[in-house]
């Protein structure tokens, strides 16, 4: 609480004291707010349909409606964010068998140049990622900028890198979008 | 008025501030959450709404479908809607997805559902009216969706970059200082354009030899993909040569070790290689089955030396004379996934600006042949990102005062990643001859060698913290050698 200082010298430090505890308590309140934003109002029917698996197969993101969706992004080449986020992923998959609950697992290529359908199947055999529902899917670049903005994937390209942060979204089986993982562990926001 | 009317004064002037602050506070988050969230929210409600009405008049069609498949009808008049399937399940080698949670609530009716339904045949009296409402909310929902996507799109340019502060017994870059240090700001801009151009600009506020901040505009290239396979650049971007100074750049963030290799640093930080080019570049890959072969090549200003350092030639060449290089890289795939192994080479000619060095013929301006020959080897892997280069230098004095020479340089780094720890260490050498008027004239351009053991600690995915003991000895021109322990934070955003 502010009060006034009996040594009007300090008043102006005081208030300047004052006027960033006022200015804190704002920029809390934006990033609560921002946190309540944490969920995008997105749909997987919303999410561009037309993507290609690693075996070059024509992917149908919307036909995936009815089933629970677990869906990341990530690049084939990237070696310190995404492997984490692949392990969240498994611990994911393990969480869904010990329930006995079903889900497609969906990894959307952040890099359509350096990341192609081979790329890909060479990740999936290396990492012994094969189970069948799981799908790692390459777009158009501009699908790419899509889905990511879409569902909150922040990422930029640097030369062969790509930028990027750790992030999970999950969609229920009406294809509504009820939770994220954020990248410390698998703590997430739930609708 | 005593000192409790210039308290009241104060107070009474301190608290409209206060006020004035909390409610720009309040306005800036209002601001920031109302307006997009009240468009989001209004979207969302019109699309529910459309939603509720699809799945009713679904209902509709569905019961009239019902009704009409009870009643005879004629052969071809009543194909059945189609349910969604996968696409992956039309493929033996990606089965389709498992099969929804028992426990699962009965799913909404999917769009392609609906649009299966919406050229459903008549089957009664209503059917074409029911089919006509139903393409026209399809319309407008995917106007909406489109709608709602060109306002997320409409976001401006969005800047990132990298910054590394250090502290130390000496100076990373230059051993002259120690204690604490900025060592850059750097801005990296990429600038969205069409599906084919490409633009790349870095602005560095960086920390120079003499301790002073300026600013260098360190890439400014714009490219055209014309495929996967070909992408042209024009403007200044790093040379590419070896492995490291094309995979690694102005961001230290980004590479495990705290420095670059002293002598691939970047010119105005020591380096004795052209790190940059203002000139053309074609580069691309293309697939092989599992192998990768990827290239570069490329056409620019030669450079000079100038103060002791490479300089580029950002505005041009005077005498015309020109860097010409490539490279060339494989990824066998496989079993070796993860490595890369390649080749380069460049030659440029490049002109000694500064006054002749005491031990040299007085000749001015030197003008040196310079023929680089390289090989690199990188296994970056999950666990490992371990990388190799070695560089071979023909040089030669065209003004014939001291002829040929041959000088070479490599390191070789091994690194571990461990979680959020990665443990390094790196050996280099450069081996220069000093009657070579190119590595004489820089300052630089000394013999060394150097051993390092580091641990980079990834603080969070944006920020790393660095610790590295190397020493360093200097083998010729000044014999000396001294030992560092250095701290970066490094951090992107």
């Amino acid at each position: 609480m502010c009060t006034g200082s009996a040594d009007p010298r300090r008043a102006p430090t005081r208030a300047a004291g004052c006027a960033l505890l006022a200015l804190l308590a704002a920029v809390a309140t934006v990033a609560a707010a921002d946190a309540h934003a944490d969920l995008p109002p997105v749909r997987l029917s919303d999410l561009p349909a037309s993507w290609r698996d690693d075996l070059g197969q024509v992917f149908d993101l919307h036909t995936m409606q009815g089933r629970a969706v677990v869906l990341t992004m990530a690049y084939a080449t990237c070696h310190r964010v995404c492997p984490v986020t692949i392990r969240d992923l498994q611990r994911l998959q393990q969480d869904f068998d010990r329930r006995g609950l079903t889900a497609e697992f969906i990894v959307v290529g952040y890099d359509p140049d350096a990341d192609d359908p081979a790329a890909w199947h060479q990740y999936r055999r290396t990492r012994h990622l094969t189970r069948d529902n799981w799908h790692f899917l390459v777009g158009t670049r501009a699908d790419v900028q899509r889905i990511a903005r879409q569902l909150g994937f922040d990422f930029w390209k640097m030369d062969e890198h790509v930028i990027h942060d750790s992030r999970i979204v999950r969609f229920d089986e009406h294809g509504t979008l009820i939770a994220t993982y954020g990248p410390a562990g698998l703590q997430f926001t739930q609708r | 008025m005593g000192i409790k009317g210039n308290l009241r004064v104060t107070r009474a002037r301190s608290w409209p501030c206060v006020l004035l602050v909390a409610c720009l506070g309040h306005s800036l988050a209002a601001a920031a959450a109302d307006p997009e969230s009240e468009q989001i929210a209004d979207l969302r409600k019109e699309l529910d709404k459309s939603m509720q009405m699809i799945r009713e008049l679904s209902q509709k069609v569905h019961d009239l479908e019902a009704r009409a498949a009870q009643q005879p009808a004629p052969p071809a008049a009543a194909p059945g809607v189609t349910p969604a399937t996968p696409a992956t399940a039309q493929t033996p080698a990606a089965p389709a997805p498992a099969a929804p949670a028992p426990t699962a609530p009965a799913p909404a009716v999917p769009p392609a559902a609906v649009a299966a339904a919406a050229p459903a045949p008549p089957a009664g009296p209503t059917t074409p009216e029911t089919a006509s409402r139903l393409t026209q909310l399809e319309q407008t929902v995917a106007q909406m969706a489109a709608n709602a996507w060109q306002r997320a799109e409409d976001t401006g340019m969005p800047m990132h970059g990298f910054a590394d502060v250090g502290v130390g017994t000496h100076n990373a870059e230059f051993p002259q200082y120690q204690g604490a240090d900025i060592a850059e700001l750097d801005f990296f801009l990429t600038p969205r354009l069409g599906e084919r151009t490409r633009a790349l600009f870095e602005l560095n506020f960086e920390v120079g030899s003499d301790g002073t901040v300026s600013v260098d505009l360190e890439r400014a290239q714009i490219g055209y993909q014309f495929s996967d396979s070909a992408t042209v650049w024009v403007g200044r971007f790093h040379t590419p040569y070896g492995f490291y100074n094309t995979a690694f750049h102005h961001g230290q963030w980004i590479a495990i070790a705290l420095r670059r290799p002293r002598f691939i640093e970047f010119e105005d930080h020591g380096g004795i290689m052209p790190a940059h080019t203002v000139g053309m570049w074609v580069t691309g890959s293309e697939r092989l089955g599992d192998m990768k072969v990827t290239y570069d090549a490329y056409l620019g200003n030669s450079q000079r030396i100038f103060d002791g350092i490479l300089d580029m030639n950002n505005a041009g060449v005077s005498r015309g004379s020109a860097i010409v290089g490539g490279n060339l890289g494989l990824l066998p795939g496989g079993v070796l996934d993860g490595l890369k192994v390649g080749v380069d080479a460049f030659q440029t000619r490049i002109e000694d600006q500064d006054p002749t060095p005491a031990a040299f013929p007085q000749v001015s301006p030197y003008f040196t042949q310079v023929k680089s020959y390289g090989a690199y080897a990188a296994y970056d892997t999950d666990r490992w990102e371990d990388i190799a280069e070695l560089h071979f230098f023909d040089d030669t004095d065209l003004t014939g005062h001291t002829g040929a020479h041959h000088s070479d340089a490599g390191f070789i780094q091994m690194g571990y990643r461990a979680g959020r720890y990665t443990p390094y260490g790196r050996y280099e050498r450069g081996s220069f001859q000093q009657s070579d008027p190119y590595f004489a004239a820089q300052l630089n351009g000394n013999s060394y060698d150097r051993e390092a053991l580091g641990l980079r600690f990834d603080v969070d995915l944006s920020s790393a913290l660095k610790i590295e003991l190397a020493k360093t000895s200097f083998t010729d021109r000044i014999i000396r050698t001294w030992g560092e322990a250095l701290i970066q934070y490094a951090i992107r955003f």
